[in-house]
């Protein structure tokens, strides 16, 4: 298990680099100054342009941008505007400070909203599969289903200020959405993210219920739980020990992949909800042509998908023996 | 002086997000209101004409404010902004936004005042009045007022005042206003840094024939030319005090110190800010502040809808709550101006910004030409884009109607009488100077307003009989493409607004030949002696209101027989407030609500 998790590790460490290259070879080839923005258009001359290029280090070779880049992240670098120690994801010139102090600001809520909705989600979406599967063909099973149709077809930006309009400013049901650090005031938190992960999950809970539902129904037709079944074995252990696990594997990869994605941003949830997590980073630092946040947040979210792909490797080790064999 | 474009370029950007959502409005535009509740009761389409700002005296000058009827102290004030500032350095800021918190935070030597009328006065904040005139206007002196202080506690003297003027030349100072600097420096252009290269930080200063401070208490400006608009121009947020010792260069942007009535409690780039109270703050010093509040919880990242649908819901902290910047969004816009129970928590008014169709007067030289360009406009067409007749008002002329000496009945080639435009007209123009099918490159930019207009100016300028070339740009380049002078391009759009209330940030920027170069705000390229000079003239008027006199027919001038381009519509914005906000009415000379008198019903 040890190799395998090193293996996966290694792996992922190249693919991150190559991200990386990629990634920063894209922004900085493309035809917009940075240094231009920082110098202000009409009172910039080109020898104060020449000056802003060479504090932002933008004045080297680009392969030498990217080398002094990485080796930033584990020693650390100094700008004229401030220092950025290790590990430097870059400076920020618009608001003076190292990128990382940025993600890491907004970093909780990101976390908190993709935690508590994935929670949401995973339970009851596993929970009504699983219902669904057991009494299929009832009228539980096709209510479930087509209810799960119809909600996994909405979409976040519709529902959520339709939630809005109904729960918070109707009728006051539900708090305004707002983050509140948990360390602060647990319950706040936990009001202010309420309508957030309900919104987030609906979508993702419905998806879940579909896909879980299909995965098991397709499991108890196969050989070895018609086996068990006819070696006399208790339904309810047939359906979990042998159903219900093998029916995981997919649905864990799928899940991997969901929550990976939604810590590098839920950008239309926090949008909606004018949460502040790493998706509006992003959304703002295209906007704002922030470079180097712009550069932060993309490999910060790499960083999490290939993490949580590692995770997700792992697990299926654990619920599937074979996978440890390859 | 020169304003930069990037200035015009981002305020404009605000106000196309702002406008861009606005519809109907039946609320009072301008000016406060002895009530203390803002908008009037009565309902006016037209524009209010200003009286010229006054100079306010010493008695004018001194502390605590005028109070506002009913107004308590006490509460904290959540707003909703949209956009968090990018700057906390007075010397960078310049944008409405930024600008509006920093009038909470940052004192400069003058303020406008708004007073309980709805009069606007120039008065000395850290001064003790708004400035002693000598030599026609090249001298200017200025005296500290005494007990005034940074939130550290240390007082603020000459010397303090000295270095807030010299670091401005410096070169990580770039997003600020440039107009002093320059006036110092006896130069329009961005040479001006070449007066003090590295402003303060190298062991230089300003020699005391340009910036003098004889003692602990008095500040001398001399300048090569009068400089009649120095009060004006210092009661802006950029030229606000910067402590010399507590002076951490780029990083003063982050954590300055502050003079006004509020400090920095918690700041976070994007999310959230939190003002308390500076205990150093004595407001017997300041006649421009009343600074009601406790404290205010700034949170950015609202949308127009997400705020506006809060503060029409009005629950819990929320009727604490205001907004300084976001207008109604468009969803919500109809509804809220036609049902009376929102009137109350409305305030309504223009913003600084003219919409124009430029018109490159190097390319177009045939006036005959561009006359048929300004009769086939059809300014309803452009307006509608933007969100209609709440978004703004038709344009007759070039100076907004917040400035003195605009005329609202002012309709030189009958716009305003046809806001559809006249194509037959436009087309008989054209075949007298025997140019139909006259081919027009037409630059805009990608954002979704401007983009829905240039549709409907192609349309009415092809309708007339013009081949138009249209081609468009995302809306971060746009103001560089058509401010590089050899564009190729014949009609784009500029928006420009006033830095302070005269015309003088208006015609010279926009108007003088002699500032024709890459990246400058005169985007017509008109260049004509006649102008030149009357700017230089007129510029030199020490009268204020004889000034604005002088710069309208100037202007009308300018619009007439040289036609650079087509006014289409002034901007406004509509903002509302909490049930709980009191003294929210619109100030005119920052162009959004005046955050001075707000204070928090009990």
């Amino acid at each position: 298990m040890l190799r395998f998790i090193l293996r996966r590790t290694l792996g992922a460490i190249a693919i991150l680099l190559v991200i990386s290259a990629v990634t920063f070879f894209l922004f900085y080839a493309i035809p917009r100054n940075p240094a231009l923005l920082a110098c202000g258009k009409g009172v910039c001359t080109q020898e104060q342009l020449a000056v802003v290029e060479h504090n932002l280090g933008i004045d080297k070779p680009v392969p030498q941008q990217y080398i002094e880049y990485m080796s930033g992240l584990f020693i650390g670098r100094d700008f004229p505007a401030g220092s950025c120690p290790a590990p430097c994801l870059g400076f920020s010139f618009r608001d003076n400070r190292p990128v990382l102090d940025t993600i890491l600001d907004r970093l909780p809520t990101t976390v908190s909203l993709t935690v508590g909705g994935a929670l949401v989600f995973l339970v009851l979406g596993l929970a009504f599969g699983m219902l669904a599967a057991a009494r299929r063909g009832t009228l539980l099973d096709k209510t479930m289903s087509s209810t799960s149709l119809v909600l996994s077809s909405m979409q976040i930006y519709f529902l959520g200020p339709l939630a809005l309009a109904v729960l918070v400013h109707n009728t006051q049901l539900l708090p305004q959405p707002q983050y509140v650090p948990i360390s602060e005031d647990p319950w706040g938190w936990f009001q202010g993210l309420l309508l957030p992960w309900l919104v987030l999950s609906t979508i993702f809970t419905a998806n879940y219920t579909r896909l879980s539902r299909a995965t098991l129904i397709e499991q108890l037709q196969e050989d070895h739980v018609r086996t068990a079944k006819a070696k006399g074995m208790a339904p309810r252990t047939v359906f979990f020990r042998y159903a219900w696990r093998g029916s995981l594997i997919p649905i864990v990869t799928i899940f991997g992949i969901d929550i990976g994605s939604l810590f590098g941003g839920a950008m239309i949830t926090e949008y909606t909800f004018s949460l502040h997590g790493l998706g509006r980073l992003a959304v703002e630092s295209v906007t704002q042509s922030n470079l180097p946040m712009l550069m932060g947040v993309m490999l910060f979210a790499a960083l999490m998908i290939v993490l949580f792909n590692i995770v997700i490797d792992a697990c299926y080790a654990l619920i599937d023996p074979r996978v440890r064999l390859d | 002086m020169s304003k930069r474009s990037l200035g015009a370029k981002r305020a404009a950007g605000v106000s196309l997000a702002l406008a861009g959502a606005l519809i109907l409005s039946a609320c009072s535009s301008g000016g406060g209101g002895g009530d203390g509740e803002g908008n009037g009761e009565e309902e006016s389409a037209a524009p209010e004409e200003l009286a010229t700002i006054s100079f306010g005296t010493a008695e004018d000058s001194q502390g605590p404010a005028e109070p506002v009827e009913g107004a308590e102290s006490g509460g904290t004030v959540t707003v909703l902004q949209q956009t968090s500032p990018d700057h906390l350095d007075p010397a960078q800021i310049y944008v409405s936004h930024e600008s509006n918190i920093a009038r909470l935070i940052h004192r400069g030597l003058t303020a406008v005042h708004l007073d309980n009328d709805g009069a606007y006065t120039v008065v000395g904040d850290l001064a003790t009045d708004s400035g002693q005139v000598s030599d026609d206007g090249r001298t200017w002196t200025y005296t500290l007022k005494d007990d005034i202080y940074f939130n550290d506690g240390s007082p603020i003297t000459s010397a303090d005042l000295r270095h807030t003027f010299e670091r401005q030349f410096a070169p990580f100072i770039a997003q600020g206003p440039t107009y002093v600097q320059q006036w110092l420096a006896g130069t329009e252009g961005v040479d001006y840094r070449d007066l003090l290269p590295d402003g303060p930080y190298e062991g230089d200063h300003l020699p005391d024939s340009i910036l003098e401070t004889p003692d602990e208490k008095t500040v001398v400006f001399h300048f090569d030319e009068p400089q009649n608009d120095l009060p004006y121009a210092l009661a802006i947020a950029g030229y606000a005090v910067v402590s010399e010792e507590g002076d951490t260069r780029e990083r003063y942007d982050q954590e300055p110190l502050t003079s006004g009535p509020y400090q920095i409690d918690e700041y976070r780039p994007g999310r959230s800010m939190t003002l308390t109270r500076n205990e150093h703050w004595d407001p017997a010093t300041d006649p421009a502040r009343n600074a009601y509040p406790d404290r205010f919880e700034i949170s950015f990242g609202h949308s127009q809808e997400d705020s506006t649908a809060r503060l029409m819901a009005d629950n819990g902290d929320d009727q604490t709550a205001m907004t300084f910047n976001n207008g109604l969004d468009a969803g919500n816009g109809p509804t809220v101006m036609e049902d009376p129970q929102y009137r109350e928590r409305l305030v309504d008014g223009f913003q600084p910004y003219v919409a124009q169709l430029a018109i490159n007067l190097d390319r177009v030289t045939d006036p005959t030409v561009r006359e048929a360009i300004v009769q086939a406009v059809p300014l309803n067409g452009v307006l509608n884009a933007y969100g209609g007749s709440i978004g703004g008002e038709y344009a007759g002329g070039l100076l907004s109607p917040l400035l003195p000496g605009y005329d609202a009945d002012y309709d030189p080639f009958g716009k305003l009488a046809n806001p559809r435009g006249d194509a037959e007209r436009a087309r008989e123009l054209l075949e007298e100077a025997d140019a139909v099918g006259y081919e027009l490159n037409y630059v805009h930019n990608t954002v979704p307003e401007d983009t829905e207009a240039a549709v409907a100016i192609a349309d009415a300028l092809e309708a007339a009989g013009f081949e138009v070339n249209r081609s468009e740009v995302p809306p971060e380049t746009y103001y560089d493409t058509i401010g590089v002078v050899d564009s190729g391009y014949d009609i784009y759009r500029s928006s420009w607004g006033h830095d302070w209330l005269s015309a003088a940030t208006v015609i010279p920027p926009q108007f003088d030949g002699r500032q024709i170069q890459d990246g400058a705000s005169n985007y017509s390229h008109l260049n004509d002696e006649h102008v030149n000079s009357e700017i230089d003239r007129i510029r030199r008027i020490p009268d204020a209101a004889e000034a604005a006199a002088e710069w309208a027919e100037l202007a009308a001038h300018i619009q007439e027989e040289l036609i650079p381009g087509v006014p289409t519509f002034y901007y406004r914005q509509t903002v509302m407030h909490g049930s709980r906000i009191g003294g929210a009415v619109f100030n005119d000379d920052i162009g959004s609500v005046d955050m001075n008198r707000i204070y928090v019903i009990p």
